[in-house]
């Protein structure tokens, strides 16, 4: 349509152009004058102008189509292509798919032979496996083979060679052959021979048995020689006997006589050994006495040697009396002197006690009579002070009483003054109250400074003592010093002594009230662990009768444990039945139940009397209600009937159709 | 009575002091059983001793178990070998020991049947065992209420080289874990001593 639209413009602008250029040229020959020739000049190059402009409007207009035109030629070309390409990739891709099919099929050929390679792979290997164990096979086959050819071969040698001692043999045989009858000739005369002997010794055997028989009668003979003779040797000797016996006999009164003698030597002799035990007894007594005056002879020889010595050590003694001077001639003196001197030593040592004792009280005493000393010092400063005080106090009341007296004078010359001026009678009353109040406060004061003076006089009194108890503290110090310096030179080594001594004391002491502390803690413990029921078993056993209340009531609760157990699992069973809904089996409704089965019967019972009482009351309800029903409906003409929940249908007798009826709720 | 009266003028021999302390022990375990409530109350029946009125129990078998032990502890106080009884209370559950009633026995060695009688009399040693009676019911006031059930004991302690009779076997001591140690009175027969402790377990409060 554009080309057409195209066409009708490029159309219309050629008419146009040419109705132009007609007007033109009517124009240019209608027009001859030269004032509009310019005008008309230029209106023609206008023209011109403008139809130039239009040709080349109209020419590119027409380069427009024509390329349009090609362009459409082109796009339809391209579709043209576009569908031979699209054929051409249709056909391409049915030709991969094509491609692609045979590919795999291909493909799964490839695997099936590859399969089937690898299977005739096995194949061979199994194969190759086979062969060469068929070869080994083969080879040992081969090997024994060879064995039993090479055995073969041995046992042909050893066939030749035993045919070579068969052979051997054969010829032994045949050698053999003929020595047999050469020994069989032999042997027949030899059986000639032997009949000969054989008749031979038969003879020689009768005669061996005539022989045999002759010697057997000699036996007997001889026995019966033997017999006899033993019987003369016998007779022989009985008669020795008898002879002997005579000889004997006639030897019997001697021997009764020297039977006699006998005895009486026998007693003889039981008497000497009765003495010779006797004499033996008093031979060992005397061998001991011996012995022993032997011993005492030693003894005394040694005793004499003993006596020189102390008769040598007594001159010693002796002379050394003589030395000494002591008054002494027998030891006893000796020993009284020894005693005596012993006894001098402990006397001497219980003075030396008393001693020590005396200078450690004496110690004591020093410490406290220091101790004393010191107190008394404090003593007499606080006297000193107090004494001190008191003479500030006197001197004070000293000053307070001249002051009083002062006054007193002063006060009595005013009362003269005033005595003498004024008249006594008047005024002697206050004056006398005056005086006597004047006397009074000076009696108090005197009284007031004689107890003062008595205390004085009393502290004088104790300073005074106190001074002398001091004075003879000294002394006794000076004393105790005087004495100390005395036992001190005794004492100097023993002091030494006491002050170790006094450090072990010390020591002990502070062990001891360790040991003392530690021994309460100990007992302490081990009295509460005596509380708690402990006990040493080094010592002690613990013994409990075996059948005791405890381990009984132990069992007893392990044994309910048990029972509940089995209890609770049998009850367990019980409800998963009735869970399950079986019907109860008798082992566990026997066991199950807890009450007596009586009252599970009469249970029962009941249960299936009122199901049966329950039963008939609903029949009897249900024909009741029927009953009730068609008599209303017999009356009345009209039934009530419930369809569902809440909805009831009324019919009627009377109504037209059977199936009208009334519905509401 | 003749018997009793012959006996308060003879004195106190060794067998004569190994029956006390026995019946003391027969009765005082007794007490304890009723007044601890190992048994129930109503197995227990009165009984005169000692000036007092004692309950004992009924139950056979616990008789014939306490004749049995009080038979071998007066032999073995005749001996002068035992050292110690001790009434242990445990709960039977768990086997936990909750009370000990421990009675340590001093036994006079110079004593022996043939020595002569000593002087004390009977209405003294009745008098003291009395008090200690009195005293071991006093002490319900004090002692843990026993919650759980419980059974009980009896512990003897004898010398090492003791031949071990039959039915009777060593045992452990059995004691508390955590425990409160309360001292009662003693009594003497001037043969035989006798201390009594009650150890009870100390209550666990926060």
């Amino acid at each position: 349509m554009e080309d057409l639209e195209d066409n009708t413009t490029v159309f219309s602008t050629l008419r146009s152009l040419n109705n132009f250029i007609s007007q033109r040229m009517e124009g240019m020959s209608g027009l001859t004058t030269p004032g509009s020739s310019q005008s008309s000049l230029q209106i023609q190059y206008q023209q011109r102008v403008q139809l130039e402009e239009q040709a080349g409007q109209i020419h590119s207009k027409s380069q427009l189509l024509q390329v349009e035109r090609e362009k459409m030629q082109m796009e339809l070309s391209h579709k043209r292509a576009r569908i031979e390409l699209e054929k051409a990739a249709s056909t391409n891709a049915r030709n991969y798919e094509r491609e692609a099919d045979r590919n795999q099929e291909l493909l799964t050929r490839i695997k099936q032979y590859q399969e089937r390679e690898t299977e005739a792979e096995n194949k061979l290997k199994e194969q190759m496996e086979m062969n060469k164990s068929y070869k080994k096979s083969m080879e040992t086959m081969s090997k024994k083979l060879q064995e039993k050819e090479s055995k073969l071969a041995e046992a042909n040698e050893t066939i030749t060679i035993l045919k070579g001692k068969i052979s051997e043999l054969q010829w032994n045989i045949m050698n053999q052959e003929m020595q047999m009858t050469s020994q069989d000739s032999q042997k027949q005369e030899l059986m000639e021979q032997l009949d000969v002997q054989h008749k031979k010794w038969q003879e020689a055997s009768q005669q061996i048995q005539t022989l045999q028989a002759n010697q057997s009668l000699l036996a007997e003979y001889e026995q019966k020689i033997k017999d006899l003779e033993q019987k003369l040797s016998q007779q022989e000797h009985d008669a020795l006997i008898v002879k002997n016996m005579k000889a004997e006999l006639s030897r019997f009164p001697k021997m009764e006589r020297e039977l006699r003698q006998l005895r009486e030597e026998n007693a003889y002799f039981r008497e000497m050994k009765e003495n010779n035990g006797l004499l033996k007894e008093e031979v060992e007594g005397l061998q001991r006495k011996l012995e022993r005056y032997e011993k005492v002879q030693a003894q005394l020889v040694t005793v004499e040697l003993e006596n020189e010595k102390l008769l040598g050590k007594l001159k010693s003694w002796e002379k050394v009396d003589q030395g000494t001077g002591l008054n002494i001639r027998t030891p006893d003196d000796l020993s009284r002197q020894i005693v005596a001197l012993q006894q001098r030593e402990l006397v001497l040592k219980e003075q030396n006690s008393t001693i020590t004792n005396s200078a450690r009280v004496l110690e004591k005493a020093r410490q406290q009579l220091q101790e004393e000393i010191l107190r008394v010092q404090s003593q007499l400063l606080d006297e000193k002070k107090k004494r001190e005080q008191h003479e500030a106090l006197v001197r004070r009341l000293q000053k307070r009483v001249l002051l009083l007296t002062k006054e007193r004078d002063g006060m009595r010359a005013i009362l003269e003054s005033y005595d003498s001026e004024l008249t006594p009678a008047e005024h002697s009353p206050q004056l006398n109250r005056r005086m006597r109040e004047a006397e009074e406060m000076v009696q108090k004061l005197h009284a007031h400074n004689t107890e003062l003076e008595a205390q004085l006089s009393q502290v004088l009194e104790e300073v005074g003592t106190h001074k002398q108890r001091a004075e003879m503290l000294e002394v006794e110090m000076k004393v105790l010093k005087s004495q100390e310096c005395t036992a001190e030179q005794s004492t100097l080594i023993t002091k030494e002594e006491v002050d170790t001594l006094r450090l072990k004391i010390e020591e002990l002491e502070a062990e001891r009230s360790k040991l003392e502390e530690e021994n309460k803690t100990l007992e302490m413990k081990l009295e509460k662990l005596t509380l708690q029921g402990d006990y040493d078993p080094s010592r002690t056993k613990v013994l409990h009768f075996s059948m005791n209340p405890a381990s009984l009531a132990k069992q007893q609760r392990r044994e309910e444990q048990q029972q509940l157990q089995e209890e609770c699992e049998r009850l367990r069973e019980l409800v998963r039945v009735l869970e399950g809904g079986g019907s109860i089996p008798g082992n566990l409704e026997g066991v199950g139940s807890f009450q007596s089965p009586q009252e599970i019967a009469e249970l029962k019972k009941q249960v299936e009397s009122a199901e049966l009482k329950n039963q008939r009351l609903k029949e009897v309800f249900q024909t009741k209600i029927q009953e009730f029903r068609k008599v209303c409906y017999t009356l009345t003409g009209y039934q009530i009937d419930i369809t569902t929940e809440n909805q009831y249908r009324l019919t009627s007798i009377y109504a037209e159709h059977q199936g009208d009826c009334l519905l509401f709720k | 009575m003749a018997k009793q009266l012959g006996r308060d003028q003879q004195g106190i021999t060794l067998r004569g002091s190994a029956e006390i302390v026995a019946e003391f022990f027969s009765y005082g375990i007794n007490s304890i059983l009723y007044q601890r409530g190992i048994y129930p109350p109503e197995t227990f029946t009165r009984v005169q001793k000692y000036g007092l009125t004692l309950l004992v129990t009924t139950d056979p078998e616990l008789k014939s178990y306490l004749n049995n032990v009080v038979e071998q502890m007066r032999e073995w106080l005749y001996k002068c070998i035992v050292q110690r009884l001790v009434v242990v209370i445990s709960s039977i559950e768990n086997s936990e020991v909750l009370e000990r009633w421990q009675f340590d026995i001093e036994c006079d060695k110079t004593a022996k049947e043939e020595s002569a009688p000593r002087e004390k009399s009977q209405k003294a040693i009745q008098d003291e065992i009395r008090s200690v009676i009195r005293q071991i019911t006093a002490t319900v006031t004090f002692l843990p209420l026993l919650e759980t059930a419980c059974a009980f004991d009896l512990l003897i302690y004898t010398d090492k080289d003791l031949a071990v009779p039959e039915k009777w076997e060593e045992s452990g001591p059995q004691f508390i874990a955590n425990s409160e140690e309360v001292r009662l009175r003693s009594f003497t027969t001037t043969i035989h001593k006798v201390n009594s402790t009650v150890a009870y377990k100390k209550d666990s409060f926060p």
